[in-house]
């Protein structure tokens, strides 16, 4: 480091180079924490929008050296109001790009590296290589899918201990009006997304008969012609783009001459796009501060300099100024992270049939199920082995039955996805193979 | 809490990953692999899976044995989306139908598909709610509004009229397939 | 296919770029956000996370009063500052960075030392809409604070400190009519319909209608009804039901009404059974609540001059209404909440109300034309319009009265209560607000903070410790604050880091947010942010 950089971290060195009575007990203060943050320490930023710009800038200030940010979208004139590393040139560019590019350029200490794609082109050898990551998403779909790669990251020792080695903490905020949230997660440790997945507002939906016979809200009238009456008469020949503000002065006229019609007020193009686009409001100020909260604890699980948020933080500020902290528990049957043993099948090698294995799931003495269907995923695609209980696929899987595993292209390690009357639900089954390749021999 | 600094150090880049390691199954197909084992159909309805690896999406055939509609065949689209089962399936009738709840577009007024789904309901729970649309055809809170008046008003003439629509037939200004079993 | 020829309102560049925010403060809220100006004096990490964060939504202009240099460690704090400015002036950098992210916004950069400011051309703060600070001295503090106060101009103090940080709120008086209640209970006046509404509840017979009708009745027919019977029944006509027993008997009464199949089976009434859900709130007695009964008692309503605000002028034709048209009830709120109905069931009722809200803002409006007339101000002083809002508001009005910030600097002898009561608390933040405040008595006294050298970190700790000790005692406070956080503050040595200051940043532009759009209510008046444990806290200093 040059004499500049030296200094420029100084505010970060006391706090990484002197102890005290709040540091977490790992903490060793010395010089090696910010090297780490500078050089080995690699993160994951996902979501390039209000959040993320927000999280890269503070990351970038917080002396992390590595970062690499994924997000599909390109940017809209609507995100400028607060997506601060964007400006009206770069309308229709890539967020993940142009996030990137500028922080680069203004604080040389860091490399962001852009991906402009969705989370889920990226494979798991990608997500593998983070430390951690870092999501600020608007999705809950997105943010499922990320918890659900990490947690599938994990791996457990024979004794079902977990190697810690393979666990990537995932931080975690969300924001809505003046309203966000922060989280912690430590997969296979801590509360996953899925085992609060009721903390999520449930999505407003409307009676379809209300919508198509007694409107009383304009939300009623909108709907109306999104779900009925675009379909119908099909204006465009295409799907409702929801970013052509052709097709959305289309929905607000419908909208409007059927809000007449039943005497309802209040349709405007602006509540119109809402409802259409789904729109969440956003503010500047709520995105630096739930931001500002990832960061902090991104900072604190990279450098134990002090203990973590445990685990989960609420922030309103549109009366005063509000938070609430507290521990969210782990759900013992959440489907996602659940502390299962991991479950596995002894082969003796790929000769075997199907018909086989589903005698011996039948009499294992840990398994005993009764008429199991299979399926299982090979090269990225679903693929249904057996499935004895819904008559076509029966007959189009029977095949399969007198099929060996090596036919079938299942090999040592394949999860198979088993789902039995004797389990309440579905499971996944390992396989071990021990002559994974008798044929080549 | 995990020692992420002390412990990551010694995680070198480039080591080789554990191999076998598999993505785990999303949550929505383990789910629906569950549901559809499971599945404990009337005798009135059958399901077709054109990709039987494909479990996302299948065509339910529902042909009543007794009410207004008893000898027609109604197919319904099922697609099941990646938040399934934390949002309903999305259904729609494929057969045009002569009915107060189904519109002519195929849209469906069950409140299991929109506004009352929970997760704990199943495939089979929205199998059983479509059956029962065709048993008792609710006026009260109609999607066809001609339909549900008539039905209201005479049901003879209901009746009659959901005879002639699956025999392929033209009521008010709207043609309807011919539908019998 | 033929397209429409578009008749919808063509979307203004700025109305699309603020849309996300609109939505929350409305074309008024972002009006007034567009012609204001704000101050910032110190260009530091938090100032200029402050500023970021008001122009990105588009104010009108912010000066910066700063008078030093950038230096290497300014770099590793602040974005808006860039390592090949290190010698320049940091106030005009930060404010061409600043500038970069709105063309909207104007920046100003004033190189001069605030206590000299004040001294010479005081009256340059009577220009701004309201002033913010960081990293000020106990001087600076106490001068700006006396100026401010005099010239009613809202001022903000903030720090940021290590893993804390926090925020003073000085507002001479703060009145907001949208403050944004999070549940309001809907305005229904079950207890006392209007005439036309009573009207309307008489045309309706429940047991005479069919099925499909009474399935679409809305519930507060229902409810009308069912509060007629049960009148009836007890023998007294103008009771509420408030005990959980007579609200009981109510919700058992409209169970018993519902429509049962030929086999005794309940038909499923959607409405009867939100009426069941809704006997809880919807026969409250409508009522002032507390906070408004203090706004119509205020003096400044009692006496109004030419000189009065707006606002004030309002709540006097406000209280005038409740005392006479209003039969001690604010003027109805217009707005009916969703309930299953038929369409034309729920329009006709929700046009009652809206009308009834019509009314009685006119009543409201030509009051203050009176009372305009009286003070000799000219009518067009407070629009139609603006009593529309203000009633249809009424409810949820609020005035805030601060207090001084120089005089918790220069009180001596008598502990604030607050202070020594949330002393009590061993987990109130309190503790760290009397920290800062002696690292500021900490400077005055050695020009340096507590370790800012790594040499002095072990020496500083018992001499901080003395600072607080005769603060509080200053004070007349008996406890003390704990050593492990003295440590941990000399640990610090004032550094900012970034993720702090942005926590902070960003709460303290919403509060200037809310002060200028006078909508939402602000912190009153101090604000402490533990990053530690991601907790705050708010006091009324």
């Amino acid at each position: 480091m040059c004499d500049n950089d030296h200094r420029r971290w100084n505010h970060l060195k006391k706090i990484l180079e002197r102890s005290s009575p709040f540091c977490h007990p790992d903490f060793e203060p010395g010089t090696g924490i910010l090297e780490f943050l500078q050089n080995s320490c690699k993160l994951l930023v996902v979501g390039a929008g209000g959040l993320g710009c927000e999280l890269l800038k503070d990351l970038a200030m917080m002396g992390f050296g590595d970062v690499h940010v994924i997000d599909m979208d390109t940017i809209d004139l609507s995100n400028l109001n607060r997506q601060f590393l964007f400006r009206r040139k770069d309308v229709n560019s890539s967020k993940a790009e142009v996030a990137a590019k500028f922080i680069n350029e203004r604080v040389p200490t860091c490399r962001v590296t852009p991906h402009h794609c969705k989370i889920q082109d990226k494979s798991e050898d990608f997500y593998r290589n983070f430390h951690f990551v870092v999501c600020g998403l608007d999705s809950v779909v997105a943010r499922r899918w990320i918890n659900g790669m990490l947690i599938s990251l994990l791996s457990y020792d024979d004794n079902q201990q977990l190697d810690n080695s393979t666990v990537i903490p995932l931080i975690d905020g969300g924001t809505e009006g003046f309203k966000g949230n922060v989280r912690v997660i430590i997969p296979g440790i801590t509360p996953c997304i899925d085992c609060t997945l009721d903390l999520f507002p449930p999505q407003v939906t409307y009676p379809l008969c209300t919508i198509a016979s007694t409107p009383r809200l304009p939300e009623h009238c909108i709907e109306y012609v999104k779900l009925i009456q675009w379909p119908k008469e099909n204006p465009f020949d295409s799907n409702i783009d929801t970013d052509d503000p052709v097709h959305i002065s289309w929905i607000y006229e419908k909208s409007l001459e059927r809000a007449d019609e039943f005497g309802i007020n209040g349709v405007n193009y602006r509540l119109v796009q809402g409802v259409i686009k789904n729109i969440i409001p956003a503010v500047a100020s709520t995105n630096a501060v739930i931001a500002a909260a990832c960061v902090t604890e991104a900072f604190k699980v990279a450098t134990s300099c002090c203990p973590l948020l445990n685990n989960y933080a609420v922030f309103n500020n549109a009366d005063g100024i509000y938070t609430y902290t507290y521990e969210a528990e782990r759900k013992s049957d959440c489907i996602t992270c659940s502390p299962r043993k991991a479950k596995y099948l002894d082969i003796d090698d790929t000769n075997m049939r199907l018909e086989k294995i589903i005698e011996i799931l039948c009499e294992h003495q840990q398994y005993q199920m009764k008429n199991p269907a299979l399926t299982i995923e090979l090269d990225g695609k679903r693929k249904t082995l057996y499935m004895p209980n819904v008559p076509s696929i029966e007959l189009k899987t029977r095949p399969n039955l007198k099929m060996t595993l090596e036919q079938l292209g299942i090999a040592d390690g394949c999860k198979l996805l088993v789902a039995d009357i004797t389990n309440p639900r579905a499971f996944e089954i390992i396989l071990k193979i021990k002559n994974n390749c008798v044929s080549m021999e | 809490m995990i020692k992420l600094y002390s412990l990551k150090q010694h995680k070198k880049d480039g080591e080789t990953p554990k191999s076998g390691n598999q993505r785990k199954a999303s949550a929505a197909h383990l789910r629906i692999t569950k549901d559809l084992n499971e599945l404990t159909l009337p005798k009135t309805c059958t399901t077709e899976f054109p990709d039987p690896d494909d479990l996302l999406n299948f065509k339910l055939t529902i042909c009543p044995d007794e009410g207004s509609y008893k000898g027609g065949k109604f197919n319904f689209s099922f697609k099941v989306g990646v938040n399934y089962p934390h949002e309903p399936p999305k259904v729609k009738c494929e057969t045009t139908v002569y009915h107060p709840n189904i519109d002519l577009d195929g849209n469906v007024c069950l409140n299991i598909l929109r506004e009352d789904w929970k997760p704990v309901l199943t495939i089979n729970s929205v199998i059983y709610g479509l059956q029962y649309l065709f048993l008792e055809p609710n006026p009260e809170d109609p999607l066809n509004k001609e339909a549900a008046d008539v039905l209201q008003n005479n049901k003879r003439l209901f009746d009659m009229n959901v005879q002639k629509a699956m025999r392929g037939g033209v009521i008010g200004n709207t043609y309807f397939e011919k539908c019998l079993k | 296919m033929a397209v429409p020829s578009p008749k919808s309102p063509e979307q203004s560049e700025r109305s699309r770029k603020y849309d996300r925010q609109l939505r929350l403060w409305g074309d008024q809220g972002q009006q007034d956000l567009e012609t204001a100006h704000v101050c910032l004096i110190n260009a530091t990490a938090l100032g200029t996370e402050i500023l970021k964060s008001l122009v990105l939504p588009g104010i009108g202009a912010f000066t910066i009063i700063d008078n030093e240099v950038i230096t290497e460690e300014d770099i590793g704090s602040n974005f808006f500052l860039t390592a090949d400015r290190i010698g320049e002036k940091r106030g005009s950098i930060a404010s061409q960075l600043l500038c970069e992210l709105n063309p909207d916004t104007r920046g100003h950069f004033i190189d001069e030392c605030l206590l000299k400011l004040l001294d010479l051309n005081p009256g340059l703060f009577n220009t701004f809409n309201i002033v913010v600070t960081t990293s000020l001295h106990e001087k600076e503090i106490i001068d700006l604070s006396h100026k401010l106060w005099t010239y009613n101009i809202p001022l903000l103090v903030c720090q940021s400190y290590g893993f804390f940080g926090s925020m003073r709120l000085q507002l001479a008086e703060h009145t907001m009519i949208k403050t944004h209640p999070d549940n309001q209970n809907p305005d229904l006046r079950l207890d006392c319909p209007f005439q036309k509404l009573k009207a309307h509840f008489d045309t309706y017979d429940l047991e005479a209608l069919d099925l499909t009708n009474h399935l679409h009745v809305p519930y507060l027919i229902i409810l009308y009804k069912h509060l007629e019977k049960w009148r009836n029944d007890i023998g007294d006509v103008n009771v509420l039901p408030e005990t959980y027993k007579q609200k009981q008997v109510i919700r058992e009464n409209i169970k018993n009404s519902i429509r049962k199949h030929e086999n005794g089976t309940l038909h499923h009434e959607e409405n009867f059974e939100e009426a069941i859900r809704s006997v809880n709130f919807a026969y409250n007695r409508t009522s002032l609540s507390e906070n408004i009964q203090l706004i119509l008692k205020d003096e400044k309503l009692m006496n109004l001059t030419s000189n009065s605000q707006p606002f004030w002028i309002m709540a006097r034709a406000l209280k005038d209404f409740v005392d006479n048209e209003g039969c001690g009830r604010l003027p109805v709120r217009g707005t009916l909440p969703d309930m299953t109905a038929d369409t034309f069931k729920y329009i006709s009722l929700q046009q009652l109300y809206h009308e009834q809200a019509a009314k009685d803002a006119e009543a409201v409006y030509n009051r203050v034309q009176q009372l305009l007339q009286n003070v000799n101000l000219p009518d067009d002083t407070i629009t139609e319009q603006d009593i529309k809002i203000f009633c249809k508001h009424a409810s949820e009005l609020c005035v805030i009265r601060g207090t001084r910030i120089a005089d918790e600097y220069e009180r001596k002898g008598n502990a604030d209560n607050e202070i020594s009561q949330s002393l009590e608390d061993p987990d109130s933040l309190i503790e760290h607000y009397i920290i800062l405040r002696g690292i500021e008595r900490f400077y005055s006294e050695y020009y340096t903070y507590p370790g800012e050298i790594d040499e002095q970190v072990e020496p500083d700790i018992p001499k901080l410790k003395l600072c607080i000790s005769k603060l509080l005692s200053e004070w007349g406070c008996m406890s003390s604050t704990k050593e492990d956080y003295i440590h941990e503050y000399c640990r610090y040595g004032k550094s900012e880091l970034h993720s702090v200051s942005s926590f902070i940043g960003g709460c303290v532009s919403h509060e200037i947010i809310k002060i200028i759009t006078r909508q939402y209510k602000p912190v009153n008046n101090s604000f402490v942010f533990n990053a530690i444990n991601c907790s705050t806290e708010s006091f009324t200093l």
